[in-house]
């Protein structure tokens, strides 16, 4: 498994990769928190897409894992919004749904699709591989 | 003034509701639990959805909305690219439960005002109508909730795991402008699905238990078959059908009555499969297009019968004409059968029909009496489309039989045919003409002899 990529802006203090989680749902958030947390990541949550697009923009995240199907701003729609920001667009956005909507997910212009029940090896091989190539493509 | 309906994105299910739910109306959906309501609602809900029709769908505590959402896109009517721009899913449960209950009226508002919807499902309602402690209190949550309904221009159902006894207690019932039943029934090892209307305010609608499957396509219902409302016409084409059994037709003046209904019964081997087959063979050469709907010999072994006489067209299975509807009795459904061939009646794609056998559709229903209702409301519709009918009944006496068949289906036909064997050393097949309605017959038993044209009458003189 790759380490999780230290970055000034959007790590927290003890270094660790910042990811905002867009979950409706507390057992959801709980399993998403659990795996996360112990692959060495610092999460944060939002339940719904209004509330995460202001976190967004206040923590500035390496990246958002999206459910599509949360309320007042669908994931979908959280997505655009944040690739449409200059003060987000650079943050990675992975959607995370039951809803097969892999192709609609990219042309919002997520990073990123997969579909839940959540596989925690897949999850986390996934946010790696995203980290990875934001960390390339910022070495240059 | 016609009412406007909102399709249900089933045809038959429309017919039933003579062309759908009357609109901005509330509606319940009841039923135990896996007897299809979600699915139910949500092919209504995928039917109706636009960008002008936006559709609301509010999941409650029985289920998880992630439940839904995976269980959902199992179908082929679940549309995913219009989740989130025409279908809006949310988590109604959790708002409550944030809010609590009292406050169900406000969080619909606010649902509604924000999406706008022309369609409002909730699902499971009875699941949040647990979580109100008083009937007091259950009566002005649902009078709160039911005047905002009211008030705003969409249509509502309200889903649950609802028992016919609940319908006299719970207010829900009483709002309810339609209330929609769907069960199982088992018998023995078979399990049938049927949907009924309860109630359904200021609009007709077709009686009685509706069966139905559940398939990847949805629901697919068959609604129950009603007796045409003039049966009489059945005798308004004076014209006689050729049966193709060579002397068969001399013994009743030159053929049955177009649109009549004849019973054909006999024991196993008295050549009834041969009559129904020489039956659609003489309706091919005649171009009257046929169905011989079949339960025990599979198309392989019916061409293998026929492969067997020196008939033209050497193979009428092949031909348009002639269409064998083959069906294993195993796990057959009585509605299923009889709805797809009463469409090809209806369609008016048919002009004779031979069922073999009765026994095996009789086998496959639930209740006598129902299908006793549903053959001779099948019967009176071949009679009004002019559609002539065979009916083969197998006897399990070989030589003489106590009785013809149930009483029901002797009635119901027009005439009946008589198969047995002699009881001498031959064991010779016998054919009698036991009645014809409306028409002359040849009362004496005659040999029918099996040859290589087919069967043969071989009449004394």
């Amino acid at each position: 498994m790759s380490s999780p990529l230290r970055s000034s802006s959007a790590d927290n203090p003890a270094g660790r990769a910042l990811i905002l989680v867009v979950e409706r749902n507390p057992a959801v958030q709980r399993l998403e928190r659990f795996f996360l947390e112990q692959a060495g990541y610092s999460v944060e949550f939002a339940s719904d897409g209004v509330t995460a697009l202001a976190r967004a923009q206040e923590l500035c995240p390496k990246i958002v894992v999206t459910e599509i199907l949360v309320p007042r701003l669908d994931g979908l729609s959280l997505c655009r919004k944040l690739k449409s920001d200059p003060r987000t667009k650079s943050i990675i956005v992975l959607v995370f749904s039951h809803l097969h909507a892999e192709d609609r997910a990219l042309e919002a212009g997520a990073d990123a699709f997969i579909v839940k029940p959540i596989d925690e090896d897949h999850l986390i091989d996934i946010v790696s591989k995203l980290l990875e190539i934001s960390s390339e493509g910022a070495g240059g | 003034m016609a009412i406007e309906r909102l399709k249900t994105g089933n045809p038959n299910v429309d017919e039933v509701l003579h062309g759908g739910f009357p609109i901005n109306t509330i509606n319940v959906v009841m039923g135990a639990p896996g007897t299809g309501k979600t699915i139910l609602a949500e092919q209504l809900v995928f039917a109706n959805a636009t960008a002008e029709a936006p559709m609301l769908y509010l999941t409650t505590l029985s289920e998880p909305l992630d439940k839904f959402i995976q269980h959902g896109q199992s179908y082929e009517f679940f549309d995913s690219s219009k989740v989130g721009e025409t279908v809006f899913y949310e988590d109604l449960g959790m708002m409550v439960r944030e809010r609590g209950i009292s406050a169900l009226a406000e969080i619909v508002t606010e649902l509604l005002t924000e999406r706008k919807p022309r369609l409002i499902v909730i699902d499971s309602f009875k699941a949040l109508n647990e979580l109100i402690e008083t009937p007091q209190d259950r009566r002005t949550i649902l009078f709160d909730l039911a005047s905002v309904l009211t008030a705003y221009n969409c249509t509502a159902f309200l889903v649950g795991e609802y028992s016919g006894e609940m319908m006299t207690d719970l207010p829900e019932f009483a709002i309810a402008d339609s209330i929609i039943l769907l069960m199982k029934q088992s018998t023995g090892v078979r399990e049938q699905r049927f949907l009924r209307v309860e109630k359904l305010r200021g609009s007709a609608s077709v009686p009685g238990m509706h069966a139905f499957n559940i398939s990847e396509e949805g629901i697919e219902l068959f609604p129950r078959l009603l007796t045409p409302e003039i049966s009489q016409l059945y005798t308004s084409e004076p014209e006689r059908v050729n049966t193709g059994v060579a002397g068969l037709d001399d013994m009743v003046e030159q053929g049955f009555w177009r649109g009549s209904t004849t019973l054909v019964a006999g024991p196993t081997g008295s050549g009834k499969t041969i009559m129904g087959l020489h039956f659609i063979r003489e309706g091919v050469v005649n171009n009257e297009p046929g169905v011989y709907l079949g339960f025990q010999e599979n198309p392989v072994q019916l061409s293998r019968v026929m492969s067997h006489f020196d008939w033209e067209p050497k193979e009428p299975v092949k031909n348009e004409a002639f269409e064998l509807m083959y069906r294993s009795p195993v796990e057959m459904q009585l509605d299923s059968v009889a709805a797809e061939l009463f469409r090809r009646v209806r369609e008016g794609r048919v002009k004779r029909v031979v069922v073999d056998a009765i026994g095996d559709l009789k086998k496959s229903s639930a209740d006598p009496q129902r299908f006793s209702d549903y053959m001779y409301a099948l019967t009176q519709w071949f009679a009004t489309e002019n559609v002539t009918c065979l009916l083969l009944y197998e006897l399990h006496h070989l030589f003489e039989s106590p009785q013809i068949s149930d009483e029901e289906i002797s009635n119901m036909s027009d005439n009946i045919i008589l198969l047995s064997f002699s009881r001498s050393e031959e064991m010779t097949r016998k054919i009698r003409i036991i009645k014809t309605r409306g028409s002359g017959h040849d009362h004496r038993e005659h040999t029918l002899d099996i040859t290589s044209s087919g069967v043969k009458v071989k009449k004394f003189s």
